[in-house]
């Protein structure tokens, strides 16, 4: 029997609609070897809009907060040249929250990462192997925005 | 024409097609006791599923006790099977959530909170978690275990102040490289200019 071409593009679209549903009941997920270059935000602030605008929770103004909250056991991300926000699972071989200053040495630093990639349910997960490049904090955006939040620096020492 | 069987095909492809996309824009507000907090693209949601370690759950690599609490965690929502972030707990003093979700390793919970973001580089929502429960329980318990959690972890940090003032890791760094990540000298000009 030959299908209708309507017929079949309906099924196709259906197939479309069900597959990210369906996508979901796989529990393990494939990786993909990645490098990409970012910096190392919190992502709470920068998804919140708590703290302010996404380019004020970033770089040098937000580099006191982005320690509270990297200390804080709040997941930590890469965000991308091209603003993609990748969740970061380990650094370095380290467990995140690991009570370690591995992740605090590198906060709000622009690094090239090399690791593994995996995607689920529109969330980018980043297994960060190895930092093969470090520039250091390259947004200095503090001389635009002061210290976000305000009282991240203290008045006097 | 078609034939019978396949119409019944198409009859339960439709239906299915309609049950995700039902699915994809479920409303998880009802029932909802989430204090909001005008964030950005913030809905409440109260909803149920399982605790895991997100790496685990992503991977295969799985540590006992869900890491621990070295590792990112989240709630496998029962309703969609969508494995959902857990960025927060209820506290508003710069806390993540494990210490609140870790007792309930691979177990089901009821959880309410929020939802939030919608950053064009992010396709998705993270959780705060506010309130929690083993699914099953009549009691909610607030989110709010990690402020001790750190006083336990850090038995011998002394001192009056938030925790993240005294916090051993932020103040190695900020010793190192001032406020800004950039230097003293650096924090002392700006201080001058901001007088």
């Amino acid at each position: 029997m030959t299908l209708p071409r309507t017929i079949i593009g309906f099924l196709l679209a259906a197939v479309a609609m069900i597959g990210p549903l369906a996508s979901g009941a796989f529990a393990a997920t494939n990786a993909k070897p990645i490098e990409v270059k970012g910096e190392i935000i919190d992502t709470w602030c920068y998804l919140s809009g708590v703290m302010g605008g996404p380019d004020a929770v970033v770089g040098s103004a937000h580099h006191t907060c982005a320690l509270w909250c990297a200390a804080g056991g709040i997941p930590v991300g890469v965000r991308a040249e091209d603003g993609t926000v990748y969740m970061v699972l380990k650094i370095k071989g380290e467990d995140p929250l690991a009570q370690t200053d591995t992740i605090m040495e590198i906060q709000s630093n622009v690094i090239v990462a090399k690791g593994n990639h995996y995607v689920r349910d529109g969330v980018n997960y980043l297994v960060v192997e190895k930092v093969v490049a470090n520039e250091g904090i390259t947004n200095k955006n503090h001389e635009d925005f002061g210290p976000i939040p305000g009282f991240a620096v203290p008045e006097e020492e | 024409m078609p034939t019978r069987n396949f119409m019944t095909w198409l009859a339960a492809a439709c239906l299915l097609t309609a049950s995700a996309s039902a699915m994809q824009a479920q409303d998880f507000s009802k029932g909802s006791n989430a204090n909001e907090l005008g964030l950005t693209g913030e809905a409440k949601a109260m909803f149920s599923g399982k605790v895991v370690d997100i790496l685990c759950e992503l991977s295969g690599d799985c540590p006992p006790n869900c890491g621990g609490g070295n590792r990112n965690m989240g709630i496998v929502r029962a309703a969609d099977n969508k494995l959902i972030v857990v960025a927060k707990n209820a506290q508003f003093e710069f806390n993540g959530p494990v210490d609140d979700l870790l007792p309930y390793c691979n177990k089901t919970v009821d959880v309410d909170g929020l939802l939030l973001s919608d950053d064009s580089g992010f396709d998705a929502k993270v959780f705060m978690a506010q309130f929690i429960r083993l699914s099953g329980e009549k009691e909610w318990k607030k989110a709010d275990l990690w402020t001790e959690a750190w006083e336990k972890r850090n038995p011998k940090v002394t001192g009056e102040g938030p925790w993240f003032r005294r916090d051993p890791r932020v103040i190695k760094q900020i010793d190192k490289s001032g406020y800004f990540g950039l230097g003293h000298e650096v924090d002392e000009q700006w201080r001058k200019e901001n007088e």
